[in-house]
Parts: structure tokens; sequence; C-alpha cells
């Protein structure tokens, strides 16, 4: 799959995203490339389990902002949301809103890993 | 290469900045804020800009900034703060903390790189403006310093007394003020206190101007009647400063009026003009004081001979020359060995020496008014310039400014004629009155002093007359000046004869009436051996220039 059709699997931007890359191909693919094996979905899972709040508000927070510049923008707005839902107090619906994160996640890297060589 | 550091706990995130700004920059990373004012620490202001991420463990970007701004590190490093925090509390609170730019998530490439860019120019621009006000603040500064000095000097000459005395009471003073400072934060006293207070130490002894000459200068022990108006001097000098028609409100000026009237008070409540007791003395008069009484007790004066610093400083805390507040007795026992420098490092010269070599000094700074860097350049590239035509041409240049009397000769023409390179008062200058002799000087400086600025240039022969007399080894010589060539026609037929022409152009001010201001000017040797050329037209000689 090429990198344009990879993002319209994701039901992103392509241009945008290509274009915060100041139109280069190969950064926005390397770092495409790079975001299944970012730590911060681990992370924020691990620290749900532990009920650590305030690192899963972070983390939540983290991936917001790296979907947000990778154009990855279906787990961008669930993740916003979640983040949302972390914010000072833990808001009811944060598990279901953690497992359309999951979700999303699992889509994006799924999509992402099919990338040609 | 200038560098930029990124405070950011995401990998991710700091590789994307990284390669967005690639190439331009040195990038240095820190995955926490911890280790973000860490490195802030170590580098200074080799950071040129600070990309900082706002949700972080341990130490969050708002602290970060917290820290920076309470350092007072935000005036020099810019900072840029990168979230994809949306909520308005968070982005005014990072602004009021003091960050230059706000950044978005998400950002693009081009948008980074100029913002960057512009922060970091923008940054440096003001730091040019800043020394560019703090080099006019400082020759400002020294300017004034100057004055105080130059009248300082005019009561010490008046007085008698070593000419080092207010040098050293200005030095002693500093170095108590910064003690003081180190050891208790009981008086309020800035590091512009410190230097506004020793400069007005100069004045301390104003007074002394309207002292009369024979009681001022007396060596015996005075009267009763006499002490009493020798000890009139500290609120003679606290008046003159009040009666001042202008100034009277500026700071320098109070500082100034406060240390001439109580720097004879004593601690115990028995000095004069007042009696005050204590801290109801002004920090700045007990300080110089106490400098004051130790220079005079290590000087000689027309009454005694110095003492040691030893010796000085014994009799100082035993209480024998006053009383002195117990703080300041122990900052002069901390201070003890500066002291002793600043006095062994003066005491060798004699008579002033340092002072004259201290203001001349001061003099020639002050010709280069103008030290922001690029001005300072050109001063440099003009001296060059200078420096490369005289060797070219051959000759010593030299430059009188009638003002200061202060004669400036270049590097060649004060190492040929065997003098300093600046001459305070030439025509009094007894080397100089050895090699051209007393009447030549003054011949030419009222010459030149006659010029008219319509038509500023003019010419002189100076004749150096070689005479070697019977059983003496060494060459009489002696110059004669004139305005002719030929005139060496005169001379018996013994002597040899250097002709060497002078040619001035005086200087005057801009304004009217223009006044005499000095004159600029180069020697060149004629035609060595004049004698041979007795019998020669004088038109041919002047053929050879």
């Amino acid at each position: 799959m090429t990198l344009e059709a990879c993002y319209n699997a994701l039901g992103s931007d392509y241009k945008t995203a290509l274009s915060r890359m100041g139109g280069s191909e190969k950064l926005l693919a390397k770092f495409a490339r790079k975001f299944p094996n970012d730590p911060t979905m681990p992370a924020l899972l691990e620290a749900f389990e532990g009920k650590d709040w305030q690192t899963a508000f972070r983390m939540a927070h983290t991936l917001k902002g790296l979907c947000a510049n990778l154009g990855l923008d279906k787990l961008q707005q669930s993740s916003a949301e979640l983040t949302e839902a972390l914010r000072n107090t833990v808001a009811d619906n944060a598990d279901q809103l953690l497992e359309q994160v999951r979700a999303d996640y699992d889509m994006t890297v799924g999509i992402i890993n099919d990338l040609d060589e | 290469m200038e560098k930029i550091l990124i405070i950011d706990d995401s990998e991710m995130n700091r590789e994307i900045l990284g390669e967005m700004l690639g190439g331009d920059y040195e990038i240095l990373e820190c995955d926490n804020g911890v280790d973000g004012i860490r490195m802030i620490k170590e580098q200074g202001t080799g950071i040129s800009l600070v990309l900082l991420d706002m949700v972080m463990p341990e130490m969050d970007g708002i602290e970060v900034l917290d820290i920076m701004g309470k350092n007072g590190w935000l005036a020099d490093i810019p900072v840029i703060m990168i979230s994809s925090e949306d909520s308005p509390e968070v982005i005014h609170k990072a602004y009021e903390l003091g960050v230059t730019e706000y950044m978005r998530r998400p950002f693009d490439q081009l948008i980074v790189r100029k913002r960057c860019q512009n922060t970091i120019m923008l940054y440096s621009k003001q730091k040019k403006l800043v020394g560019l006000f703090a080099d006019q603040f400082y020759e400002r500064e020294k300017n004034s310093r100057l004055m105080t000095d130059i009248l300082a000097h005019i009561v010490e000459f008046r007085n008698n007394e070593c000419a080092m005395h207010v040098i050293n009471v200005q030095r002693y003073t500093e170095i108590l003020l910064k003690e003081l400072v180190n050891v208790t934060d009981k008086y309020d006293v800035s590091d512009s206190d410190i230097s506004m207070i020793s400069n007005c130490s100069a004045l301390h002894d104003v007074g002394k101007i309207g002292i009369p000459d024979e009681i001022l200068n007396k060596p015996g022990r005075f009267t009763d009647e006499e002490f009493k108006i020798m000890k009139s001097h500290s609120a003679l000098g606290a008046q003159m400063l009040n009666d001042l028609p202008f100034h009277r409100e500026e700071p320098l000026v109070k500082m100034a009026y406060g240390i001439a009237r109580w720097h004879h008070e004593r601690w115990d409540g028995r000095g004069y003009p007042d009696g005050l007791k204590g801290d109801d003395i002004p920090i700045s008069a007990q300080v110089v004081s106490l400098a004051d009484v130790y220079d005079a007790l290590t000087s000689e004066r027309c009454y005694k001979k110095a003492f040691s610093h030893e010796t000085a400083i014994e009799m100082i805390s035993k209480g024998e020359c006053g009383c002195f507040n117990p703080i300041l007795m122990q900052c002069m026992m901390n201070t003890q060995e500066e002291l002793r420098l600043v006095k062994e490092g003066s005491g060798s010269n004699i008579k002033g020496e340092a002072e004259i070599k201290d203001f001349a000094r001061e003099l020639l700074k002050s010709d280069a008014l103008y030290s922001s860097d690029r001005l300072l350049h050109l001063l440099e590239y003009e001296k060059m310039k200078n420096r490369f035509f005289e060797g070219i041409t051959g000759g010593c240049s030299f430059e009188y400014n009638a003002a200061s009397k202060l004669l400036t000769l270049s590097k060649k023409a004060a190492e040929s004629i065997g003098v300093d390179e600046t001459i305070i008062d030439p025509v009094h200058n007894e080397k100089l009155i050895e090699i051209f002799g007393k009447e030549t000087l003054k011949t030419l400086a009222s010459k030149l002093r006659a010029m008219l600025p319509e038509r500023p240039i003019t010419q002189f022969y100076l004749h150096q007359i070689v005479a070697v007399k019977p059983g003496e080894s060494a060459p009489v010589q002696s110059f004669r000046i004139s305005f002719a060539a030929e005139e060496s026609a005169h001379y018996p037929a013994d002597t040899k004869c250097n002709v060497y022409k002078l040619v001035c152009r005086t200087t005057w001010t801009l304004e009217e009436p223009q006044r005499y201001t000095g004159a600029i000017g180069k020697l060149v040797t004629m035609a060595e051996d004049y004698g041979f050329m007795k019998g020669t037209d004088i038109n041919d000689v002047r053929g050879l220039l």
C-alpha cells in the first residue's frame, strides 16, 4: 500500500498531513512507520490497568498530540476525548472511551503495517 | 551553529521537531523538565531557544517556565511552548510566566522553522540593543567619574596631600562595601550604589577648598581655634554641594552631600559636625570615613610619617583612631589582604604618577567615546590605516588635545624619540625639554595657538644642531625652530645640522565662535646633515620634499 492509500484507508487527510512535513513524503512515511513502535499507547494501557490516572492522562495527551502531527485524525479524535475524560477527575465513561481509542489504534497500526517497504 | 533545546517527554515528538528544524541548528534534547533545567543551567545563553512541551512527568512545562523566570533566564533565552493543550487557562498561564510564543499541535514545518528563526533573531537583536545601551551607560558613568576625579584632584592639589589619597579612598570604599554586602543584608546596598558611593567618596574633602592655606598645610599642632576651622570642612563641603544652583536633586549630589557632611561622625556619637550616632550616620559616610582613616594612617602627611598596614589596622581595631560600626570593622579585617595590596600597589608610585597615568588612560579611552561594536570597529580600522600609511611614508605623527594638554604620539614616533606615547602637558615635560629645549616647545605651542581656523595648516623647521666639543665624547645637541629651512646657514662650520620639517594642522570646534582644540601633525626628516648643503639654493632643497 502506498502512503497516500494508507492515509485514505485511515480516513485521514493525506495532503494536509504531507504539507505539515514540509511536503516531504519521505519524512511523513518515516514517522508513520515509527508510530506502531511508539511506547505511548502501551504506557497508556498500563497506566489504566494500574489506575494511575495522572500518567494515563499524560499518555492520552501525548498520543493526541502525536496523532495530530502525523494526521492520524480518527485516533486523534478518540484520544482527545479520552484526555478530557481524564483531566482532573476520572469521568464515568473513561473505560468506554479507552475502548474506542484501543479500537482506533489497532485499526491505525494495522493499516500502517500494510505500508509498502 | 545556534543551539535549540527541545524538552519533551515523547521521543517521537522530539524527533519530529528535530527533523523539521534539521540542519540549521544543533538540537539538544531532554525528556523531562528536571533534565531540561539542568541543561539550561549548564549551557546558559549557549542555548538560543527552548522548545518546551507542556505536559510532562516529574516537572511539567509550566514549572520549567516558572523556574526559568525566577532565575532571570527568560530575559536571555526565549521559550516557545508547544502543546496540543487547548484549555485557555493553561495557555494564559504560559504567557503570564513569560513564554515568547505558544504553538498548538499540529504544527507544520514551515511555521515551526519561521517561528524559531524569528524568535532567535528578535532575541539576538534585543541582546545587541542591550549591549549598545550598556556601552553608552558605561561611558556616561565613566565620564561623570572622570569629572569627580578631576574635581577631587583639585582639592588634593591644594591640600598638598599625596595625590593618591582620593583614588585610594575610592578603592578602599569599594572593597569595604562589597564585603559589607557579603557579610550582611542589613544595609540596602546595590551594585550601582557601590559604584555611586565610591565615586562620590572622591568628594569627601571638597570643603577643604574653603579652609585657609596656612591652616590646611600647617605642619605642627593646631591651636583650638585652628582645629575648629579645620573641622568645619565637612559641613562646608556639604553646604557647597547643597548650594549648587543645579543638580541638587541628583542622587549623586545627594550621596556626595551625605559623605561630605558626615565622614567625620563617629559610631559612638562623638564625631562632628552633627554628633550622629550608630546607623543614624548613613552607611556611605561610615564606609568612606573608615577608608579615609586607613589611608590617612598609611600615608605620609605634612604632620606625620606613614604607618605600616599592620600598624594601621591594629590602631583602628584598638579604637585609637575613631570609633566605627563593628560590622565595618569586621569587613576591614576580612579584606585586610586586599586593602594591603591596593596600598602597596600604589605606594610605589611617587607623587601621583599612577594617578596621572590613570587620568591619561581615561582620557585616551574617552577619545573612543563610541564603544558600540561598529564604531569601535571603524576606529580600529582608522588606526590601522594610520599605522599603515605611517609605515610607508615614514615620519612621526602626533596628536595634541589642548583641553586636556594631552600629547599622543604614534608608537613609532614615541620609540624613535625615546618618550612615552602619551605625555601630559608636553611644554613642561622634562624629557621633551631635554630633547627639544624649552624655548622650542614654548614657541611651537604659542604659534599653534595663534593660528586661525580659516588657515589651520602650517609648517615649521626644526634644526638640530650637533656640535662636537673638544674633550667631550657626546655631541652637544640643541634644537631651534623657525619658519624657514635655510636658517642653519648661520651655524659655525664645525657643527652638523639635521633639519626636520614639522607639518601641523590645528583643530577647532565646529560651533561658532571656533575655539582652538589642539593639533595633529607629523615630523619628517628633511635632510640629514644639512651642513653639506650650505651653499645650495633653498628652492632645490624644497624640491626634495
